[in-house]
């Protein structure tokens, strides 16, 4: 079941289509589901479907067509990095290094403790800064070196 | 009107047309992957590039409109330049199994790769593997890897099945064609997504790997399974029949077929099939010659004629017998003095038949369904009933048409109903009644208020308007009022009225005369007031009557049963002659849709074993009997006799008049309701395997409101008792609130309820 | 004139010499003539005798019923049953040549996609009654085991010409 916080979010949403294109809302709905989850599993798909009154493949066909969906648990805090050209230019490799090595697993994996996942991300927008990685989604840190990096796993760890 | 110019032709086409849809007008084809006439343009394979004049780059003719005066060109350079890109492409990815592939022989991309592909491939990469996926008995998804992704399939589930069941997952090189959760399709019109595949990926379950396509013989046929008289391209080889294909037909089945019929086929050569006339003697069956049997089954019927009388023989016969085997039938009887004959087997009110002025029909055409924008559907359980002509109705609908319901059911249909009003079968008479009241004070400019009043203004704000009665209300006890009441309702509305026919011949019986006159007995009386003597054509009682419980006791308690059938059946039990004969594809005959179409069609294969078509058997039953007229040669000597210079369209006439309006029955207690599943409508359905694996053919629940499961104390999920009679199942019960109260909903021609009695009326349920 | 020529021609047994002495050039020439069955002719690797089915080295049978070589026969002496095999595959059930039937002309061999069917090297079979020339799929497959190695070289010998 959705929960009370996601349908108002959802409800908000909707108020910026048509009443009778409800599934103008799905992406907003998946990505309030996946904020408050972390992933999407099929059940929640399943929800979105029948609270916007739409097809539950359809509801999984967008899911699975953008990259940022979780289909899967992604630990508490996902870690993408971007891996396209700028920030391999950058030293996006010794990022993803520096990671495997300090967490103990590879792109697509999740710590044991399921605190954090690593994803590989496609162009930020940002490449000044490359290279990048982003925290769930919505924090974005730049200019990464092996000290900074340490230190924003640091900073996570707190939480 | 626009001209236009292709390879140099000028064509006249209608504005708003696109290039593919012209240039397929004028005769020249394009190569084209995902486009379909019956779907919408995706234009996602991009194999259809054509060059137009003043356009730069080539453009996708499916999804180009036409213009005045444009100029295309289908194979100059350019275009069969990027026609022969885009093949490239769509071969990177695709496995070279042809030898393997059961579209192989009759695959687009087979056909177009000769046209545009190259002799080497130039890829050397490895190429993507998608996974099999197991996704129903019917439709096989397990090479994948095949799919071009041109989307045909999930547009078919969504614009024509209206229910999207696949869906294309992922994006760019990782998309692939996946049901929800690795559901299956569940669609009773999924087959046809075997026939759009322009490809291998999505094959027939069934007919993997049984032949190939060149080496199959074609026969046309129609089908026995449902009304609307879809054509059939039967294909067999070695005598056996191995698949069924629609005939294109834009007036009755357009280019799709239901899984019922394209299916059914599996159901024709199962084990008990009977081949041989068998006689009960002692007690014990005995395979005996047909002279013997037939002699055995003529001296039986002389012997009840002339010492009980005739009218101690009762004939039955099931709608979708031919043309042919229905009047030979009743032409038997009334040759013997017996006027007890009739292929109703499910109706329970025949208060109508001496009212009615002709032969009940669908009231119009099956295009005319199409053309509606107002339709109300009575007592139908559409989808599953008639599942061509429902998804017309879906396609009306999607167009803007108004679907009303009045039923006892509320089944989703899939398609967007603008009112419905869900009653109790006793209280359906009273709401068609409510309409017609709101519909008389609608003209008059009053508007009723409720579900009626919203019915009656929908259909009164229409311009071709159409009432249809469906199975449950000609099954109905009050069906002569409810027809009554659809024919005000139509007059009201300026509209047509009609019946979605139940099976292939509903029409056909009535021209083959195959109904009781005055003196005679109906169905139903037939076997309230059980006969000495029986003479079944295809008919399995306890499955195919509307109530089972007196049909088998009628059956049992009969000195003679003459059963003639395709099947070893429960008819071992109590018959004493079984005749074997042949199913629809191996006799020739004739059906006449619900429209009141008149198709006839020759066998496909020859018949198995000892079988013999029941005409034959039938003629020669008269011969033995010395009953006069039974001198024809060929089922066509037959057809002739009934339909010769007789002009069907005259015969057709829904209109009933002096129907007395009577309240139904005080009942007391729960009410059944009876839907006959999808898969269990007749003999060769009931065995056909992949259908009966299907979600559809899943063994029946009882449905009651949740309110009313509460009230026995029963949890949703639970077994419990239904009885009717003596009789009682044990079956799960399941909440439904979209039922009204007091009914519970148990599926009839099933085995699994064949213990329980009538179609409508009082039914008990308690803790099991 | 005419006849006075002949008349010598004759007399002198100038046309018997005269034939007598090819005779004698032949006999002492170099024979062409084999000797079979003592001595055999050199054959092609092209060679179109008696059929066999071939099976790949894991000894998984290399037929996957496709049914090319059924519906490109010119004679129809082939005769091909299919089904699913436990493990999915596709494989035959019953794949028959009537070698009555049969005009070597080599066709399934070459629609084979799989090379499953070929024609061998071998031309000495013969058959007592009419069925014995009716070869099943057991009797095909024992003849490619039994010739796989000469197959396979022959094959390979074509691989550049195909």
């Amino acid at each position: 079941m959705l929960s009370l916080q996601i349908t108002a979010l959802i409800d908000k949403e909707l108020k910026k289509y048509p009443a009778d294109q409800r599934q103008s809302a799905v992406m907003a709905a998946l990505r309030f589901v996946q904020d408050e989850k972390g992933w999407i599993a099929s059940a929640d798909m399943a929800d979105v479907a029948a609270y916007l009154g739409m097809p539950q493949m359809a509801v999984y066909e967008v899911a699975t067509f953008y990259h940022m969906y979780n289909l899967k648990p992604m630990g508490k805090h996902t870690l993408t990095v971007c891996t396209n050209l700028s920030c391999q230019l950058c030293g996006s490799g010794d990022t993803l290094e520096h990671l495997n090595k300090r967490l103990g697993i590879g792109l697509g994996e999740v710590t044991p403790d399921g605190k954090y996942g690593l994803r590989e991300g496609e162009c930020m927008g940002a490449c000044v800064d490359a290279p990048l990685l982003t925290i769930n989604n919505k924090k974005m840190c730049g200019r990464l070196t092996g000290e900074k990096i340490d230190r924003i796993l640091a900073e996570l760890d707190k939480q | 009107m626009i001209n236009i110019e292709i390879d140099g032709k000028q064509i006249q086409t209608e504005n708003g047309s696109t290039v593919i849809e012209a240039a397929h007008q004028a005769g020249i084809s394009i190569p084209h992957f995902c486009y379909h006439k019956k779907l919408s343009i995706a234009a996602n394979c991009r194999m259809c590039l054509v060059q137009v004049e003043k356009a730069p780059k080539p453009l996708p003719a499916c999804a180009t409109p036409v213009t005045e005066g444009m100029k295309v060109f289908t194979h100059s350079e350019q275009a069969v330049k990027a026609q022969k890109g885009v093949m490239e492409f769509l071969l990177v990815n695709h496995p070279l199994d042809c030898p393997i592939c059961d579209q192989g022989g009759e695959c687009m991309l087979q056909d177009m790769s000769v046209g545009y592909g190259g002799g080497q491939s130039r890829y050397h990469e490895e190429k993507r593997v998608v996974l099999a996926k197991d996704i129903g008995p019917l439709v096989s998804a397990e090479e994948m890897s095949r799919c071009i992704n041109c989307t045909r399939c999930v547009r078919f589930g969504v614009e024509i099945a209206g229910q999207m069941e696949l869906g294309q997952a992922f994006r760019g090189e990782h998309a692939e064609i996946v049901s929800f959760v690795s559901g299956t399709v569940d669609s009773e019109l999924s087959g046809n997504m075997i026939d759009l595949c322009p490809v291998g990926a999505l094959t027939s379950k069934p007919f993997r790997y049984k032949a190939r396509s060149w080496e199959l013989s074609r026969r046309r046929s129609v089908s026995a399974h449902d009304s609307l008289g879809s054509g059939l391209a039967v294909q067999t080889k070695n005598n056996r029949v191995l698949r069924v294909l629609p005939i294109e037909n834009e007036d009755i089945n357009e280019c799709w077929l239901s899984d019922k019929d394209r299916f059914a086929y599996e159901g024709l050569n199962t084990a008990d099939r009977l081949t041989k006339p068998m006689i009960k003697q002692d007690g014990k069956w005995q395979e005996v010659e047909w002279q013997v049997a037939l002699e055995y089954a003529a001296n039986g019927l002389r012997h009840i004629a002339n010492g009980a009388g005739a009218e101690q023989i009762g004939a039955l016969a099931t709608a979708n017998s031919t043309l042919e085997e229905l009047y030979l039938l009743q032409k038997l009887m009334r040759g013997i003095g017996s006027d007890n004959v009739d292929f109703r087997l499910r109706q329970s009110d025949f208060s109508g038949d001496v009212k009615q002025q002709g032969a009940p029909w669908l009231g119009m055409s099956v295009a005319d369904i199409s053309r509606a924008d107002r339709l109300l559907v009575v007592g139908s359980f559409l989808r599953k009933d008639h599942p061509l002509l429902a998804a017309r109705i879906r396609r009306a609908a999607r167009k803007g048409a108004q679907i009303n319901i009045i039923h006892s059911a509320d089944d989703d249909l899939l398609m967007h109903v603008a009112h419905k009003a869900i009653v109790a079968p006793d209280a359906l008479v009273e709401a068609l009644t409510q309409v017609s009241k709101a519909l008389a004070s609608e003209k008059q400019g009053q508007s009723a208020s409720g579900e009626a009043g919203a019915i009656a203004r929908s259909l009164a704000g229409g311009e071709r308007v159409a009432v249809l009665l469906g199975n449950f209300a000609q099954q109905h006890p009050q069906a002569a009022q409810l027809q009554a009441l659809a024919q005000q309702i139509a007059a009201l509305s300026n509209g047509k009225f009609g019946f979605l026919g139940e099976a292939a011949n509903s029409v056909g019986g009535y021209l083959a005369q195959a109904v009781p006159g005055t003196k005679g007995m109906n169905a139903a009386a037939m076997l309230a007031t059980p006969r000495k003597a029986y003479v079944l054509l295809n008919v399995e009682p306890e499955l195919d009557c509307a109530d089972p419980q007196q049909a088998v006791a009628a059956m049992q308690a009969a000195d003679l049963v003459i059963a003639l059938s395709a099947y070893k059946h429960h008819a071992t039990e109590y018959a004493d002659v079984l005749l074997p004969i042949a199913p629809y594809t191996e006799t020739s005959g004739t059906f006449v849709s619900t429209e009141g179409r008149v198709q006839s069609f020759k066998g496909a294969v020859k018949p198995l074993g000892e079988t013999r078509p029941a005409w034959k058997v039938l003629r020669v039953l008269g011969n033995l009997l010395k009953v006069d007229g039974f001198g024809q040669d060929t089922s066509e000597a037959v057809r002739d006799e009934v339909l010769q210079g007789v002009d069907v369209s005259a015969k057709l006439n829904n209109a009933i008049g002096g129907v007395e309006a009577k309240a139904a029955p005080a009942s007391s207690g729960l009410q059944r309701v009876a839907d006959v599943p999808i898969y269990a409508t007749d003999a060769v359905v009931r065995r056909s395997a992949p259908l009966q694996a299907t979600a559809d053919a899943a063994i029946p629940q009882v449905r009651m409101h949740g309110e009313e499961l509460k009230k026995l104390g029963v949890q949703s999920g639970e077994v419990v008792k239904v009885g009717q009679g003596q009789g009682s199942v044990q079956l799960f019960a399941v909440a439904d609130d979209k039922l009204p109260r007091g009914v519970v909903r148990v599926a009839a021609g099933h085995a699994a309820t064949v213990a329980l009695g009538a179609m409508f009326g009082t039914i008990t349920v308690e803790r099991a | 004139m005419k006849n006075l020529i002949d008349f010598f021609k004759s007399f002198l047994l100038l046309e018997l010499l005269k034939g007598m002495s090819v005779t004698g050039k032949y006999f002492f020439a170099r024979h062409v003539t084999v000797e079979y069955p003592e001595e055999k002719t050199p054959q092609s690797f092209r060679f179109r005798g008696l059929h066999a089915q071939r099976r790949y080295p894991n000894g998984e049978e290399r037929c996957i019923g496709c049914k090319l070589c059924e519906a490109v026969c010119p004679a129809l002496a082939i005769k091909i049953e299919v089904a699913e095999r436990a493990d999915g595959t596709r494989r035959t059930t019953q794949y028959d040549i009537d070698l009555v039937k049969c005009i070597f002309c080599g066709f399934c061999e070459e629609s084979c996609p799989v090379d499953a069917i070929v024609e061998t090297r071998i031309y000495e079979y013969h058959g007592e009654n009419r069925g014995d020339l009716y070869y099943t799929k057991a009797m095909l497959l024992a003849n490619g085991d039994k010739h796989e190695a000469q197959i396979a070289a022959d094959r390979a010998a074509d691989a550049k010409y195909r």
